[in-house]
């Protein structure tokens, strides 16, 4: 039987049109790109029009593209590249206790090298505070941080508000956006919501793995992060893997073809999982926000009395791929952190399962896994000492 | 990270799983702020103290109930005191090994078990006074499981100290600041060490 897969944030399959778009650079196109060669030159051209692409879907312009290995190298060669080439305008950054990992490691490496970092609180839908965002801007604050959809409840910030308070301050500061969870699934154009730097990556939207790009608008200046030859990228040092971006570049033009579409679709697919799973199974919990600003392809929901790495060990020998914020299940052995921080307890934080849909997801795939977690939520709960209820 | 074919039939289909009616003896052990809990029922024969039936319910994960399922098996048909012997190595390989993360499942699913013991022990009048002291302590801190190995912190040399005076427990773990499971250890060794009344305050060095 055929994975049923919920779990396309962590990972996602790569479409199969984006293999098919990556054998050439395999095969007998494996060069680096070279001025003068042919090869090399036939290649250089390639790079510009998968850049284009990129560009074309956020709003931005090709020259401030630059492809990297991934998400998190995006995210470090900007926050890294930024504070160390700006730290004579202030050592001051703000950013939220709800933020991607990639973001609050870097935060905490720079507070450990004498910047200040404040990390701003959110409310229990996943909204960070403006009212403490706007407070906590200093004289020395250069950069803002956030994510644009958060990683485990899907919460949407909103960045143009963001943009105004940021704007409010006498002097720059420049905002980094974390859109990784975000690109292909909600429309973002850079320059309407006053974006300066912006991480995204392939292997969320059907690209491969290993690939990502970072936006920079023109003006602001990152330092060198990566030392060495420049092969494809000034600040993504080495090799990427051009195949790798050809992929990208199909996957981005494969969804940004039919993006209404699509997106209406998961979306659609995505609420008729809740509301399944909310007529089906008594005591659950919606995490994050109610609202329509929420990305579409998210759905995290706590199951009362049991605990989240059993039910997704049962649903995966079930044949479905979930993910869980319980502590169990993460090799820290802590409970979810967004979801504590949005005021969920200890319990609710463990039996917190999260769905991240895709468009090759099918009602037929949530039919069946409403009927599976049903039974399985109803086996756990009749092991559970919490559970009191028949 | 995986599980053995013997924690995942364990977990799909456990042994004892239930609560026995007006039990001889009974113990709670974990919460579920931790992530797990395991409560433990037993039916004692009086003349030879042998279980002669054990029950479990568990708020936890494969591993948590794959533990209590292979322990309740170990335990069944044991005098208290054979039943009292079984190591958390032990049910750990009964199940053919466990992930070193999921190492404290097996050790929680033991002292559960002897805490059930213990409740019958004490309905019982059958329990020598021990002494309170620090060889006790380090007893208890063997329980600590140090996650990205599995082996307790006792046996990993990582406890460089241990005083106990007016009761006040002093302990000395070595364990790096960059280390991901630094507050955890720390965390779990208040845990266990709050389980005593003797112990008024703790006192941890790191």
């Amino acid at each position: 039987m055929k994975q049923i897969y919920f779990d396309n944030c962590l990972t996602s399959q790569p479409a199969p049109e984006v293999l098919d778009s990556m054998m050439p650079y395999f095969k007998e196109n494996f060069y680096f790109p070279r001025s003068f060669v042919s090869g090399g030159s036939r290649i250089s051209s390639d790079l510009e029009k998968f850049k284009k692409i990129i560009a074309d879907s956020m709003g931005a312009d090709s020259s401030e593209i630059h492809f990297t290995t991934g998400g998190t190298s995006a995210n470090n060669i900007a926050i890294k590249g930024y504070l160390s080439a700006n730290a004579g305008k202030g050592t001051h950054v703000i950013l939220s206790v709800i933020d991607y990992p990639d973001l609050l490691a870097n935060a905490a490496f720079f507070e450990q090298s004498g910047f200040r970092v404040t990390y701003i609180n959110a409310d229990k839908e996943g909204f960070i505070d403006l009212d403490e965002l706007k407070s906590s801007i200093r004289s020395d604050t250069i950069m803002f941080m956030t994510t644009l959809a958060n990683h485990v409840v899907g919460t949407v910030q909103p960045i143009k508000e963001i943009r105004q308070i940021l704007d409010s301050a006498d002097h720059k500061i420049v905002m980094h956006v974390d859109a990784c969870e975000a690109y292909a699934r909600l429309p973002i154009n850079v320059k309407e919501l006053g974006i300066d730097l912006m991480s995204i990556s392939a292997h969320k939207i059907h690209g491969p793995q290993g690939v990502g790009a970072l936006y920079q608008r023109k003006g602001i200046i990152l330092g060198p992060v990566k030392h060495g030859v420049s092969r494809i990228d000034t600040l993504e040092t080495g090799g990427v893997s051009i195949a790798s971006i050809a992929g990208f570049a199909k996957a981005v033009e494969l969804i940004f073809n039919h993006f209404n579409e699509y997106n209406k679709k998961i979306k659609e697919l995505r609420d008729y999982l809740l509301k399944e799973i909310e007529e089906k199974i008594p005591y659950t919990l919606l995490n994050g926000s109610q609202e329509e600003k929420r990305a579409p392809h998210n759905l995290n929901i706590s199951f009362d009395y049991i605990e989240g790495e059993a039910i997704m060990m049962m649903l995966d020998l079930s044949g479905i791929s979930v993910a869980t914020g319980s502590a169990c299940a993460s090799q820290g052995l802590k409970p979810n952190y967004v979801l504590m921080a949005l005021g969920r307890n200890h319990e609710q934080s463990h039996g917190s399962m999260k769905f991240t849909l895709s468009r090759y997801n099918t009602k037929k795939e949530i039919d069946y896994t409403v009927k599976k977690l049903a039974e399985i939520v109803k086996e756990l709960r009749s092991r559970s000492p919490l559970y009191n209820k028949e | 990270m995986q599980y053995s074919q013997k924690v995942l039939d364990h977990f799909m289909k456990p042994h004892n799983v239930g609560k026995i009616e007006n039990p001889d003896a009974m113990a709670t052990e974990g919460s579920p702020a931790c992530g797990d809990q395991v409560s433990i029922y037993l039916k004692v024969k009086p003349e030879t103290l042998v279980i002669e039936d054990i029950k479990f319910q568990s708020y936890g994960c494969a591993s948590n109930i794959a533990t209590a399922s292979i322990i309740t098996d170990m335990a069944k048909g044991k005098t208290l005191e054979q039943a009292n012997k079984i190591t958390w190595k032990e049910a750990a390989e009964a199940l053919d090994g466990l992930p070193p993360v999921k190492m404290h499942c097996s050790v929680l699913a033991v002292d559960t078990l002897r805490k059930a013991i213990y409740d019958y022990e004490i309905k019982h009048n059958l329990v020598e006074k021990k002494k309170f002291n620090k060889e006790l302590i380090i007893e208890e801190l063997k329980k600590v499981i140090y996650p990205k190995v599995g082996e307790d912190i006792v046996t990993l040399k990582m406890v460089k100290y241990v005083g106990f005076e007016n009761g006040v427990a002093t302990i000395d773990i070595d364990i790096p600041s960059f280390d991901t499971h630094r507050d955890n250890i720390v965390e779990e060794v208040k845990e266990h060490l709050q389980r005593f009344k003797e112990i008024k305050d703790i006192k941890i060095t790191i």
